[in-house]
């Protein structure tokens, strides 16, 4: 008796968000008739169908590409952080140099750089990995920073009883207690990087999901803009949650893994 | 028969990380150490014991003064002079297991052995069953225990325990009080027993454990004496006796004044 | 490292750099290609005189403040909603994280034919942007009230609505005034990203409202000016640290009792 509650108490709360979906879609495809023109409000349904198409079409090429900005940007630049950020703990004069310059240019912010970047690597594949690779670095710099220092004194000096050499306790202890803020710091970076990817291919780019937007806007194909839009958004959301699965993974040992990782 | 422990004309002054004025933590410290005592260091708040004990671990350097350990300065941190932290400093990323094994992994043991040892000192502070839980798993008094096993498992020649029950509750306390006493040998043959230096602020646990109890004053820290703990052994079990009492007494009107002192200055 | 180090340090360091700089933009020719010190100091001096970046700085901060209070409107509501039912929360949470996975500026076609070229379309960009942070912090803000808190107002005797005004709402303020900082920072960026997609994309001349981005795009093809580009860099960076200080400022005067 109690297992069927339980399920059906599970369904139910599945059922809340598909109840909510359906009303959402529901209210989007009112809209559309009541708007009237296919070109202003697609309606969900053709939005759906013109998905379906672009999948056998120019979806898989620019995902690819997109995904291929994304890698070379954020890979790039979630390394340079990190490294940076190591080399200053170690070298202070670095440090002192780096930080303000950090400073500097973190209000400054990838976008204002798109037409630099457009002026330096033309339109093409160079914009989106500069801008990427730009964003990600400073989210990964600043939380690998902090985390090393805030690494609690006296698990080094445990160590440092317990008669490990000073490279066992970087990679040993000092790396691992950074870890949680490191983690974070490369998922906010990947947040900045997937909005800057887009911004990047929507001006600067002949290839990816973003420039694939304006491409199909050219010819009104609304319900196709849509689509790619969507697309977007659930890639995205399907990275961070990689991403999130692999921090949560890798703090499992953390008493506040839980909240960290929402 | 020289001591194993020398501590000659100890000073340590700092720089008060929120004020920025110097702080005179210890003044001309002395005391010598046998290799089997058990030695306590009692004294109000804020006089320097775990400072001194810092000094002793290698943690830092006296201002003025030696700290000899078998004849030799002490230069920095060792296995040989193991400390077990007030906060437990236990890896949280490290299983009870992964813990454990940290120092002779540092060593270079092979991970047969190192299993071997492990399970020595898991089932000799009663772990067993828990190795592979993580600290934040681990209730106080455990994670106690797995802090004691880490320190020993290294064995080292001496034991700097720094307050190491004062955050467990008063039930657990006396519990890990008598397996501490049963672990070091209160009641084996005293060539088996190793140095113990333990700071804390319970002045019955200090003369439950010790040969002797080292009584600092008021900052800057300085001996106001050593008492010599004329108890027999085995002493486990044996907490209210009447002697351990005038111990007690003794020792507590000898900082009383000081310690009411302490509390004013903290709250100025 | 002492203080008066770390002060000098970079600013020697800078110093030094911006002196290469100029010395080995000059040596190589390359001065009016690539942007130089002196040639930003001389884009400055000229754009004071014609105030064409003030008013574009203008527009664009006007369309921030706009859509900062219409997604400040929309966004605190609902996230009071969501932090206080959870059926609700439950139910919307996947859709509206679905939705803020979506980068603000991917909705520019969208927008652009919705409320077209004058402007609009941007600060649709800029609310939307600034909508998500206010929802996000507003229930966190709820979920951190402390029950005992409240328990404690009820105990004193405190009725609903003082409850309300006296505990549940100077607790919130706090989250949600950082939410409020975050959602600026992200409506700045946004604005600049809208109006350079608008200015690139839009190539129908004459869109009545001008910004910073658009002006940016008309230097980079047009006046090809390299050096107001980067002025115009450091005029977004200044304004983005502006903002900030201001915000900051705010919370502090609105919430003393928080320690930083």
């Amino acid at each position: 008796m109690r297992a069927l509650w339980r399920r059906l108490g599970w369904l139910l709360r599945g059922g809340e968000f598909v109840l909510a979906l359906a009303i959402v879609v529901a209210l989007w495809h009112g809209l559309s008739i009541w708007v009237g023109k296919a070109t202003l409000v697609p309606p969900p349904l053709l939005v759906a169908r013109a998905w379906i198409a672009l999948l056998g079409d120019t979806l898989p090429e620019d995902a690819l590409a997109s995904l291929g900005h994304l890698a070379g940007g954020y890979g790039f630049g979630v390394t340079t952080g990190f490294l940076l950020a190591i080399a200053c703990t170690r070298f202070a004069t670095l440090e002192a140099i780096i930080d303000p310059l950090i400073e500097l240019l973190r209000p400054i912010g990838a976008i204002a750089w798109i037409p630099l970047a457009i002026l330096m690597f033309g339109i093409g594949t160079g914009v989106p990995i500069f801008l990427i690779f730009y964003a990600s670095m400073f989210p990964v710099f600043i939380n690998t920073l902090a985390g090393i220092k805030q690494v609690d004194r006296r698990l080094v000096q445990a160590a440092q009883m317990l008669g490990a050499p000073r490279r066992m306790i970087v990679t040993h202890v000092v790396l691992p207690a950074a870890l949680p803020l490191v983690l974070s710091g490369a998922r906010l970076s990947l947040g900045v990087a997937w909005a800057s990817m887009v911004a990047a291919e929507l001006t600067g780019s002949d290839a990816g999901l973003g420039w694939r937007i304006f491409w199909y806007q050219e010819f009104f194909a609304m319900d196709r803009v849509m689509a790619v839009i969507l697309t977007i958004g659930v890639l995205g959301y399907s990275l961070d949650t990689l991403l999130r699965g692999l921090q949560r993974a890798l703090t499992r040992w953390s008493p506040d893994s839980e909240a960290a990782t929402r | 028969m020289s001591p194993k422990i020398e501590l000659r004309g100890i000073s340590k002054t700092y720089a008060s990380a929120r004020t920025g004025e110097d702080v005179e933590a210890l003044r001309n410290v002395s005391f010598d150490m046998g290799a089997h005592e058990f030695v306590s260091i009692v004294g109000p708040s804020g006089c320097g014991k775990s400072t001194l004990l810092s000094l002793v671990a290698g943690f830092a350097s006296p201002s003025a003064g030696e700290i000899r350990v078998d004849g030799v300065a002490v230069a920095g941190p060792d296995p040989k002079r193991g400390v077990v932290f007030q906060d437990y400093a236990l890896f949280p990323w490290r299983t009870v297991r992964g813990n454990i094994e940290f120092g002779p992994l540092a060593r270079g043991v092979n991970k047969a052995e190192r299993a071997v040892i492990t399970k020595r000192y898991v089932d000799m502070v009663g772990l067993t069953g828990f190795e592979e839980r993580y600290p934040h798993e681990l209730s106080g008094g455990m994670r106690q225990r797995c802090a004691l096993a880490r320190l020993l498992a290294n064995e080292p020649e001496l034991w700097l325990l720094d307050e190491p029950l004062a955050a467990v509750d008063l039930q657990t306390r006396n519990i890990l009080q008598d397996e501490l006493l049963r672990i070091w040998g209160d009641d084996r043959a005293i060539e088996t027993r190793r140095a113990v230096l333990l700071v804390t602020h319970g002045i019955d646990e200090a003369v439950y454990f010790s040969d002797r109890v080292i009584v600092l004053g008021r900052r800057p820290g300085q001996i106001k004496e050593i008492v010599p703990i004329d108890l027999p052994r085995p002493r486990r079990g044996r907490r209210n006796s009447g002697e351990l009492g005038r111990y007690v007494d003794h020792i507590w009107n000898l900082i009383r004044d000081d310690a009411a002192q302490a509390i004013a200055d903290e709250t100025t | 490292m002492t203080q008066t180090q770390r002060t000098l340090l970079p600013l020697l360091f800078f110093t030094a750099l911006i002196a290469a700089w100029e010395i080995a933009m000059r040596g190589f020719g390359q001065a009016g290609l690539v942007p130089g010190p002196s040639g930003i100091v001389v884009a400055a001096l000229r754009t004071l005189g014609d105030g064409s970046l003030w008013s574009a700085t203008a527009g664009s901060l006007q369309r921030v403040a706009i859509g900062f209070a219409i997604g400040a409107g929309l966004g605190i509501p609902l996230g009071l909603v969501m932090g206080m039912l959870a059926p609700v929360n439950r139910a919307l949470s996947p859709i509206v994280d679905s939705l803020r996975s979506i980068a603000p500026i991917a909705w520019i076609p969208m927008a652009l034919l919705w409320l077209g070229i004058r402007g609009n379309a941007a600060l649709f960009i800029v609310a939307y942007a600034a909508f998500f942070p206010f929802v996000v912090n507003t229930i966190q803000a709820v979920r951190l009230i402390d029950r005992n808190l409240t328990h404690a107002a009820r105990a004193l005797g405190a009725g609903n609505w003082l409850i309300l005004r006296a505990v549940v709402l100077p607790s919130a303020i706090p989250s949600i005034l950082t939410g409020a900082r975050i959602s600026m920072a992200f409506a700045w960026g946004s604005i600049i990203a809208a109006e350079l997609a608008m200015g690139i994309k839009v190539t129908s001349g004459g869109s009545a409202a001008v910004g910073l981005g658009q002006l940016m795009v008309s230097t980079l093809y047009i006046r090809r000016d390299v050096d107001a580009l980067v002025l115009y860099m450091i005029v977004i960076g200044l304004i983005s640290l502006g903002i900030d200080l201001l915000m900051r400022r705010l919370q502090r005067t609105l919430t003393p009792w928080r320690q930083a």
